[in-house]
């Protein structure tokens, strides 16, 4: 079959096709009024929510932990303060995060070629990859917020292991994941673990996609 | 552009463009009720980038560009469902040589629907017509990679096409 033949196919069966379709007169109220539903959507609802709750707990917790650092500095456990404050610091980086691609998400225009908008949604869902590597960072401060003195003077060896072994593992834990929650893993089924939800699915859907933008780059290149 | 003229202008093109609309969404869509839902999220995205139409642009590079951005996301997020190939949930009737042609039209589609997100679109644009040029300014790449895709796309639909009929 040559090109001449494919293209006589495509058109002749369309032409078919079309013959059968009624006359769909678009109602713009509806349009207009509808909720838009669109695909970016998806991700919007889960992004506006974390980000309500990352701002509340950072709020929240923004404030109670200056309050004590003014108020009760020398009352509180430094192990508390400062590992509340390291989560707090995390958060925040991660509520930033978050806006901005909020932002992005309301701004993209879809008119630009294929290829420049395909790689920005890619980019976008690459960037949300980041915040969980981020918010990983997390995980040894939540091992260490409930030290304090008397446990140091007072603890047995057989604490002393168990908690190191803890905050030891989780820090390991925490360092792993961030160098390795990385597009290049997402077919191990520990990233599947992890990540799979509505929001996530797209992202990894999309690695495919990446690897076909790049092959495009370097096809370019050539 | 005053409201009235946004509504007039924005139905004038759904109309004269239906035609377009309905090849991209058949291309990206296999059952009824999400080519339904996909026609409609690139009318709102048509209606919400009328106002910044750059008239510079032919309106169907304009159109192409929308749809099948929105196609290939809305592709990327539903591809988890379960694909019906296009022939079997719209059944129609060809005229001349209902037979061959039809069963030749329908493979043809099948052959696309197993085609990458951005190998569907080539493919598609290159067989409604439109040139290197047109195509590279709708997919954002070079002319001639576009000739190096679209060379590997057709051997790809001739082998298949060939296998099928050795089988």
């Amino acid at each position: 079959m040559n090109d001449t033949d494919l293209k006589y196919l495509w058109k002749t069966g369309n032409e078919q096709i079309a013959i059968g379709q009624t006359s769909d007169k678009t109602n713009l109220d509806n349009l207009t009024k509808r909720n838009i539903s669109h695909f970016l959507s998806s991700m919007k609802p889960i992004k506006i929510f974390t980000l309500f709750v990352g701002m509340l707990w950072v709020f929240g917790l923004g404030y109670v932990l200056i309050k004590l650092t003014i108020n009760a500095y020398e009352q509180v456990s430094p192990y508390f303060l400062y590992s509340a404050y390291f989560q707090l610091m995390l958060t925040a980086i991660a509520v930033i995060l978050y806006i901005f691609q909020l932002i992005t998400l309301y701004s993209i225009d879809f008119d630009k070629p294929v290829i420049n908008l395909q790689k920005t949604l890619i980019n976008l869902k690459v960037s949300t990859l980041n915040v969980t590597r981020i918010l990983m960072l997390q995980l040894p401060f939540w091992t260490t917020f409930y030290w304090n003195e008397s446990m140091f003077k007072n603890g047995t060896l057989a604490l002393f292991i168990i908690q190191g072994t803890v905050s030891l593992s989780f820090t390991y834990l925490a360092i792993w994941l961030f160098f390795n929650l990385t597009f290049e893993n997402a077919d191990k089924w520990w990233f599947k673990l992890l990540l799979q939800n509505k929001e996530w699915e797209p992202l990894i859907t999309s690695i495919d996609i990446l690897n076909d933008l790049e092959e495009e780059v370097a096809s370019e290149k050539d | 552009m005053a409201k009235q003229n946004l509504h007039q202008t924005f139905h004038e093109i759904i109309e004269r463009h239906k035609g377009l609309l309905f090849k991209v969404t058949r291309t990206y869509c296999g059952n009824e009720e999400d080519r339904q839902d996909l026609i409609q999220e690139i009318r709102i995205q048509i209606w919400k980038s009328l106002p910044k139409y750059d008239a510079h642009f032919a309106m169907t590079t304009w159109l192409y560009r929308i749809s099948i951005n929105v196609a290939i996301s809305f592709y990327r997020k539903n591809n988890n469902r379960t694909y019906f190939p296009v022939a079997e949930k719209l059944p129609y009737v060809f005229d001349a040589h209902p037979n061959n042609l039809q069963e030749k039209f329908n493979l043809l589609e099948q052959f696309i629907v197993e085609l990458n997100e951005m190998d569907k679109a080539l493919i598609m644009l290159y067989l409604e017509d439109k040139s290197y040029q047109e195509i590279s300014e709708i997919m954002g790449i070079t002319i001639s990679n576009v000739g190096t895709k679209m060379g590997r796309i057709k051997e790809k639909l001739k082998k298949r096409f060939l296998t099928h009929k050795e089988n």
